[in-house]
Parts: C-alpha cells; structure tokens; sequence
C-alpha cells in the first residue's frame, strides 16, 4: 500500500501541476515526500541491527596505532 | 559588474532554462532506461529502487516548474529536496549491499560495470553539481522570455507530458507488482 500511494500522490501532484489546481500540488508533492521518508526508514531498518550497518565496520586499532606513533 | 545586469541578460536567462532543460532530459532518459530494463530483461526494481524512481520524478517536478512558469528559488529547493532524498536512498543501499552476503547482493545486472544504486549516487551528485552551476551563474528567479520560441516551448510542454506519462506507467506496474502491499522482486504480485 505504501508504494502505490507514493506513486499515486506524486502522479497526482505533477497532473495536478499541469491542469489542476496548482496550490494542491505542492502539498501532494510533500505528502509524497513524507510517506517516501517513512517507506525508505521503514525499509532500511532491521530488528537486528537496528538502522547501524555492523556489515561495515572498520578495524579500528590499526588506526588508534596510527595515530599514537603521530 | 553587478549581480541584476547578470541575471537580466536574455542569453544568460537563455542558458539557465537550457541547463534546467537538459537535466530534464537525462532524468526522462534515465527513468525510461530502468523502464526499458525492467520491462525488457524482467529485472524487477526493489522497494529502495523504486523510492529512487519517485526521488527522480520529484527532481523531475521542481524543474518542470521552473520550465513552465519562469525559474524561480521555491522550484529549486523542491528538487533539491528530491536530489538529496535521492542521495541518501542511493548511498545507503549501496552500502547495503557493498559486501555481497545471504539476501543482500546489487539487484539487476550492472550496466558499463557499474551497478543501478551506484549509478544513482552519481547522477545524484551530477543533479546537486548542475543546480549549484546554475545558481552560481544564471541565478534564481527569471520569468520566461517573451522571445522564447514557439518550437522551444512545445518541446518543453511535449517533455513535460512525456514525464507525467512515464509516472503513470509506473504507477500502474508498481500496482501490478506490488499491489497494495509490499513490494517484492520475486514477481508480479497482481499477475
């Protein structure tokens, strides 16, 4: 549902831009912005992990090292 | 030299609207070669992807009103929102799927090497760069010129239909393969 009403609100808006009332569009256009935020963090976030990416962490003591003997 | 004999110079003026006029034109080209992608070699785009699609459209959006009704700062904060919704979608499903494990790889296949959501962290970076050289140079706000030609001005109100046509395909394939629940590349949900 989330999906279908993004597409649905931005095609809304860009007709709305075109040949309807123009004031309506740029709020349909910030409707769509909001339910793509919520989508997009929604997506992204996993019970495990959290919204942190473990996948990519770095060793970090060859860098403290570093900067020690700096 | 001061700033107002810049931005009122027609050529200046001229040059702005063709920067705002060819990033129309890549992103409709963009947009459509997923399309083409998409319904040619049935690669079907995940939910990130097609959050990526609707961030285009969004760019899409500010610029076409900037074409039609004369450039304006609102219409350029409107798609620079959109580019920087873009950015961050692209960047962190490219981190997503930068190390490839069970469930998470780069969907589609990679075109000139490169993979979909890489390709839009540097478009997106390309939109950021050419809105700031058209800040930079030509300005904000500019009505549209009286001298613009008829021939220009149906080319860019024939682009604009072309852009709200290819939203609407999208709509109705994100129907079709989403229904009205989550998305999956597995397949069409309502096929």
């Amino acid at each position: 549902m989330p999906m279908t009403a993004i597409f649905a609100t931005m095609l809304i808006a860009l007709i709305l831009d075109r040949s309807g009332p123009r004031s309506l569009a740029v709020p349909c256009l910030f409707l769509c912005l909001i339910l793509s935020v919520w989508l997009f963090l929604w997506e992204i976030y996993s019970p495990e992990y959290g919204f942190r990416m473990p996948w990519i962490q770095v060793e970090m003591e060859p860098c403290v090292a570093l900067v020690r003997v700096a | 030299m001061s700033g107002a004999a810049i931005t009122e110079s027609p050529v200046v003026i001229a040059l702005g609207r063709l920067i705002l006029l060819l990033m129309l034109l890549a992103l409709a080209a963009i947009i459509s070669a997923a399309m083409a992608i998409q319904y040619a070699f049935g690669e079907l785009p995940c939910p990130l992807c097609l959050l990526q699609r609707v961030a285009m459209f969004g760019v899409c959006f500010g610029i076409i009103q900037q074409l039609r009704n004369g450039t304006s700062e609102r219409s350029t904060g409107l798609s620079l929102i959109f580019t920087i919704l873009l950015l961050v979608i692209s960047v962190r499903q490219t981190l997503l799927d930068l190390f490839p494990r069970p469930g998470h790889e780069y969907i589609g296949s990679a075109i000139f090497g490169i993979h979909m959501p890489v390709w839009s962290v540097l478009i997106a970076m390309a939109l950021l760069l050419g809105f700031a050289v058209k800040l930079a140079l030509f300005g904000g706000s500019h009505a549209v010129p009286e001298t613009e030609g008829k021939r220009m001005s149906r080319f860019i109100q024939g682009l604009c239909i072309y852009v709200i046509v290819i939203c609407a395909i999208n709509f109705l394939s994100v129907v079709l393969q989403c229904g009205f629940g989550e998305c999956h590349t597995s397949g069409y949900k309502l096929l």
